[in-house]
């Protein structure tokens, strides 16, 4: 599937003008706790933006937010320009902001084919075209040949391509990634470092969340780091990595990176 | 498989003109049931949303068409759409209520459970449709124009093309796109969502089909009884006996509420005759063979079906 024909982007036009999400004074309260605090965020077309941040530190909040799964408390999240805010996620997916979960959420009685097909519904009218879209996406996910398995009898690896895979079909110009790498082994890691790259190289921009060091300082142009809910560092992952107040935080002085 | 079906197909329409009168009520019973299973499968069934007041459906076709007749002389071949509309205005009411603020699982199949009760309460205690008493369907005569029939055949017939048609009506949404949004919603509602499936819009589509549905069923009861009153009409049983067809057969199959009713419906007609005078005791003897069926099948005689097939197919 040549999607860069299919759906032009022109991610140099795009990165010119105003970024493709930016997310300004995002909070979120739980009660006495303050999970996400005066975020704010940008992330220009074509970019690959890493969020890390130790556990707790609402990374995965803020993706809640800003894929509509929560109300923030005060705060804005811009896609293409349009406030996000009181939309419902199924509407988000709808405008080319796509998510994956963290702890897998995969139809278990649907096969994979059937899996990446509802999330292809987004973008194709018909069950053919669904079908041959969530084809194309499993094989590029690189589970092709276990399209007709259900989704329960998958491995963990594979459930995280599935996953990978849903929110691909949904034809994303953003696309959160939170923890894809988690439970993986060495080999697998590297299998996807490989396809988080295919994706961008296809025109899809990234923001990943990851504890997987080696990973997310390889593949991300920038890092975003948060602590107790607060930015504590942007920029480029050397300059990151080298800030005294992420060592402090990130690492806790427990050491060199994992 | 198909030659089997076109056999089966062949018979259910040649053989009962021949058949004795009892076998032909059985038949239309197991064919009722089946129907009502069918229509509660789609969204009980396919999308997860297991309602336990259909019957509210099933009473407000029954009445709406009755009322019409009785009151305005509306064939209920009209007033069966009629009735129909009124269910589907009434269940995507409920079911915005229901769904808009977050009720899921049990919680839905209480508010649809209360619903329908709160319906049966109100015909109970209104003068106008009949109250407590209920209401007498006129059945002199033969008058198909006014789906009345002077015996059991056309009603039969009626009911065979009215479960073929929600039989294939399920079979082609299984297939459309719709089938597949129904089936994300049951298995994991917020991935639906998070790829782009409005879950409100699909789940109001399946309770809109769903109650459009089991409408009709309660015209054809008014018109095959003659008679309707608050409790056969709106009463929890209609509800239960219908989904249970689904579950015991196989809920969000095509076929599982077929199998169930074939399964269920002489179950409880023998264990009716058998236990006469005995109150209760069929209802009990009924009541020990679910908990065995929901136990050892819990995906249904479908599911059990599958199983055996996939062993056999896996066997050398």
């Amino acid at each position: 599937m040549d999607r860069a024909r299919e759906e032009p982007r022109g991610r140099r036009a795009v990165s010119i003008a105003a970024p493709l999400l930016e997310v300004t004074g995002l909070s979120k309260r739980f009660g006495g706790l303050l999970a996400v605090s005066g975020l704010d965020l940008s992330v220009r077309a074509g970019e690959i933006v890493g969020l890390i941040g130790p556990n707790g530190a609402g990374k995965t909040t803020a993706f809640h937010l800003m894929g509509g799964f929560l109300p923030p408390t005060s705060g804005d999240v811009r896609f293409k320009g349009e406030s996000m805010i009181g939309l419902k996620p199924h509407a988000i997916c709808r405008r080319g902001l796509a998510r994956t979960f963290q702890i897998v959420q995969p139809f278990a009685g649907l096969t994979a084919l059937e899996n990446a097909m509802i999330g292809a519904f987004n973008r194709a009218p018909d069950v053919g075209r669904a079908r041959e879209r969530a084809g194309e996406v499993l094989d590029f996910v690189g589970l092709g040949a276990k399209r007709a398995t259900p989704a329960r009898s998958l491995t963990l690896p594979d459930r995280k391509r599935l996953e990978v895979a849903r929110g691909l079909a949904t034809g994303p110009d953003l696309l959160l990634l939170d923890e894809v790498m988690s439970g993986l082994n060495p080999t697998e890691i590297e299998e996807t470092i490989g396809l988080i790259r295919r994706i961008a190289e296809r025109g899809v921009t990234l923001l990943i969340i990851e504890h997987v060091m080696r990973a997310i300082m390889a593949l991300s142009d920038r890092l975003v780091v948060l602590h107790h809910g607060e930015k504590i560092a942007d920029g480029a992952p050397t300059a990151v990595a080298a800030d005294p107040r992420v060592i402090e935080a990130y690492l806790g002085g427990a050491g060199a990176p994992a | 498989m198909k030659v089997l079906g076109l056999v089966a197909l062949a018979a259910a329409v040649a053989v009962p003109p021949y058949l004795p009168k009892y076998f032909l009520e059985v038949l239309i019973a197991i064919l009722f049931w089946a129907y009502l299973g069918a229509a509660w499968n789609i969204l009980g069934g396919y999308a997860g949303q297991f309602s336990f007041g259909h019957a509210a459906f099933f009473g407000l076709g029954a009445y709406t068409s009755t009322l019409l007749f009785l009151r305005a002389g509306v064939s209920p071949w009209l007033g069966m759409l009629a009735g129909a509309g009124v269910a589907a205005l009434f269940g995507l009411g409920v079911g915005f209520l229901s769904f808009r603020y977050g009720l899921r699982g049990p919680y839905f199949s209480l508010v649809t459970l209360a619903f329908a009760e709160m319906l049966r309460v109100i015909a109970v205690n209104w003068k106008a449709v009949g109250s407590s008493l209920g209401l007498v369907v006129p059945s002199k005569g033969s008058a198909p124009a006014l789906f009345v029939f002077a015996d059991k055949l056309p009603y039969y017939y009626v009911i065979l093309a009215m479960t073929l048609g929600a039989l294939a009506l399920t079979w082609s949404i299984e297939r459309a796109r719709l089938g597949y949004a129904l089936v994300a919603v049951r298995e994991n509602e917020d991935a639906a969502e998070a790829a782009g499936l409005d879950t409100l819009g699909v789940k109001l589509r399946g309770m809109v089909i769903s109650s459009a549905l089991t409408a009709f069923g309660g015209t054809f009861y008014a018109q095959y009884y003659a008679y309707i009153d608050p409790s056969l009409t709106f009463g929890v049983s209609v509800s239960i006996e219908g989904l249970l067809r689904a579950i015991v057969g196989g809920a969000g199959t095509v076929w599982g509420p077929l199998l169930g009713s074939f399964v269920l419906t002489p179950i409880s007609e023998l264990a009716r005759a058998a236990l006469r005078g005995r109150a209760g005791a069929d209802v009990m003897l009924y009541g020990l063979l679910l908990i065995l069926v929901i136990s050892f099948l819990p995906q249904g005689l479908m599911g059990w079906i599958a199983r055996v097939r996939s062993r056999a197919a896996a066997a050398p």
